[in-house]
């Protein structure tokens, strides 16, 4: 199959995964800012790191959309039997899975771009670190995005409330237990553990980047180096374990 | 060309029990027909589709779609196939019009092509006066009409449909029908599963009978019904012991609590209905019906649906 197709495919399966659905609900390009956010009114209210918190809702948002959106969304596609449809159809499960992962990261881009003005206009972020900022969060949520895909491919006995259930838990798992709305130096002598959770590495190179911590230029080596590790993993992941032809 | 062959096809699923859902089928649809595959559930109709449709791998055998190995040629047979998965259902945000738009779009056509075919597939299915109504405020018959379309806009040569039906009512089922024939007319294959003999019979050039993962008879809805050399049943019913007792004597299937005895004469039908009203049990006698035929191919399953 050629790339050209490739491409396209995704773009059509981003398209109609998203289009319809912000349409008639354009409710949706709230929701997961929203979500992400609340973390951040506590902060406000109650006192705490802003800028931490700012970090780890921009992490919070895609994260969340990468391993739980792409969990419920393809089961759902299972579900519906639609994705019996597109397997009987000449798409690539590549396409199939960027398109899916694509449409739920344009419902949250505006959280995340509300986030990163917030955080740009109260100085926490500055502007030469955006390009940076914009391939972490990227990276994270592509890391995520692959797990994503290979459970709820791989995982397909289970029902779908069992997955939605596991994606909440992870999601919820990978954002709020480690180090990603606080930081790292509150783990003690475990905050090495940061670097082995996407989120957290995430956050923690963001946070390198931003000034707010103070790394070598070999940790933030590292840090790239494990994300992307982790990325060329979960590429791996889907190549040989997510199932799209069942057996 | 065949339009699809299968030859020995397997099927068995490991799981905590082993099933063998498909034993070692081998049948030919030709090009331009629509054929069904007839069978009570579990009989591994829907299997088989999705075998041939590429979606599940098989155990053993060999699977074609006009001329393209379902194994090896995966990419080619997807290129000429569309599939209605049974039980499908909708995004209920969506509108039959996104479904044929989208879904053509898929299949590589430009934007020109794809309003033409979803023009026409949402017209043949009745769908065009409602193509922009969002799939949630539309009926189950609608839904079901609005995935066919989608499948028939898609241009592909080989429709393959899984219980299209199921769940519709006579109205919204013979709708369906008349499309299918439609598509048939234009030159299309339709490959259908169903477990409704008169579904079978209205439709069908030719069909299949699969029952426990074997074909038990193939052909012509006629050649189907000569099948069965009696000519009229006889319905026995009473308390199980008597029945058993009875019915020991006779050629006979379960349906349900009751037994069904097949025989060639009116004559013989009044003798045993006779002899059973002697034993204390209650029998009627009647000419036999194409769902008997299905009955007696499948070994006396009772239909779910009629």
């Amino acid at each position: 199959m050629n790339t050209r197709k490739m491409i396209r495919d995704a773009w059509i399966i981003a398209e109609l995964k998203a289009l319809p659905d912000l349409k008639r609900q354009p409710l949706i390009l709230m929701v997961m800012g929203l979500i992400s956010g609340i973390p951040l009114f506590f902060m406000l209210v109650f006192g705490g790191q802003i800028s931490y918190g700012l970090i780890g809702a921009m992490i919070s948002t895609v994260g969340f959309i990468g391993i739980a959106s792409a969990i419920q969304d393809i089961t759902l596609d299972r579900y519906v039997k639609i994705r019996e449809m597109i397997v009987a159809m000449p798409v690539h499960p590549i396409s199939y899975m960027v398109g899916a992962a694509l449409a739920p990261l344009l419902f949250a881009s505006p959280g995340v771009a509300f986030f990163m003005v917030l955080a740009l206009w109260q100085g926490y972020l500055p502007l030469q670190a955006l390009g940076w900022i914009v391939a972490i969060l990227l990276l994270c949520w592509a890391v995520l995005t692959c797990i994503g895909f290979v459970i709820s491919t791989y995982l397909r006995r289970s029902s779908i409330y069992t997955l939605n259930n596991l994606s909440n838990v992870l999601g919820i798992g990978l954002i709020f237990i480690p180090p990603v709305y606080y930081p790292e130096e509150l783990l003690g002598g475990l905050s090495w553990i940061s670097i082995l959770f996407p989120t957290s590495n995430a956050a923690g190179l963001m946070r390198a980047y931003s000034g707010l911590a103070s790394f070598s230029q070999e940790m933030v080596l590292a840090r790239w180096l494990v994300l992307l590790a982790m990325l060329v993993l979960a590429i791996l992941l889907v190549v040989f374990k997510a199932k799209w032809r069942e057996t | 060309m065949e339009a699809v062959k299968t030859e020995n096809l397997v099927k068995v699923y490991h799981g905590k029990e082993t099933v063998e859902a498909l034993r070692g089928v081998s049948l030919s649809v030709k090009k331009g027909e629509l054929f069904t595959l007839l069978g009570p559930n579990g009989a591994g109709k829907t299997t088989f589709l999705r075998i041939i449709s590429t979606q599940l791998l098989p155990t053993s055998g060999e699977a074609y779609v006009l001329g393209f190995n379902v194994l090896d040629e995966a990419e080619k047979v997807r290129e000429h196939i569309a599939v209605v998965p049974q039980d499908v259902a909708t995004y209920g945000n969506f509108t039959p019009w996104e479904y044929c738009y989208y879904f053509s779009l898929l299949r590589g056509m430009a934007k020109q092509k794809v309003k033409e075919v979803s023009e026409r597939a949402l017209k043949a299915v009745e769908l065009w006066e409602l193509r922009n109504r969002t799939c949630a405020t539309l009926s189950g018959g609608e839904r079901k009409r609005a995935i066919i379309a989608a499948a028939l806009a898609s241009d592909a040569e080989v429709l393959m449909l899984d219980e299209p039906t199921s769940g519709l009512d006579a109205v919204a089922r013979r709708k369906v029908w008349s499309v299918l024939r439609e598509m048939v007319e234009q030159g299309k294959t339709i490959l259908l599963t169903t477990h409704i003999m008169e579904e079978a019979e209205m439709v069908s050039d030719r069909l299949a009978i699969i029952n426990k993962g074997q074909l038990v008879a193939q052909g012509t809805v006629e050649e189907i019904k000569s099948l069965a050399e009696e000519k009229f049943r006889v319905v026995v019913e009473g308390s199980p012991n008597l029945l058993e007792k009875f019915a020991n004597n006779y050629s006979s299937v379960s349906f349900g609590s009751k037994r069904v005895i097949y025989v060639n004469s009116g004559d013989e039908a009044i003798e045993l209905v006779r002899k059973a009203l002697k034993s204390g049990l209650k029998a009627e006698a009647a000419p036999i019906t194409r769902e008997d035929v299905f009955v007696k191919l499948v070994g006396g399953v009772e239909l779910n649906e009629h």
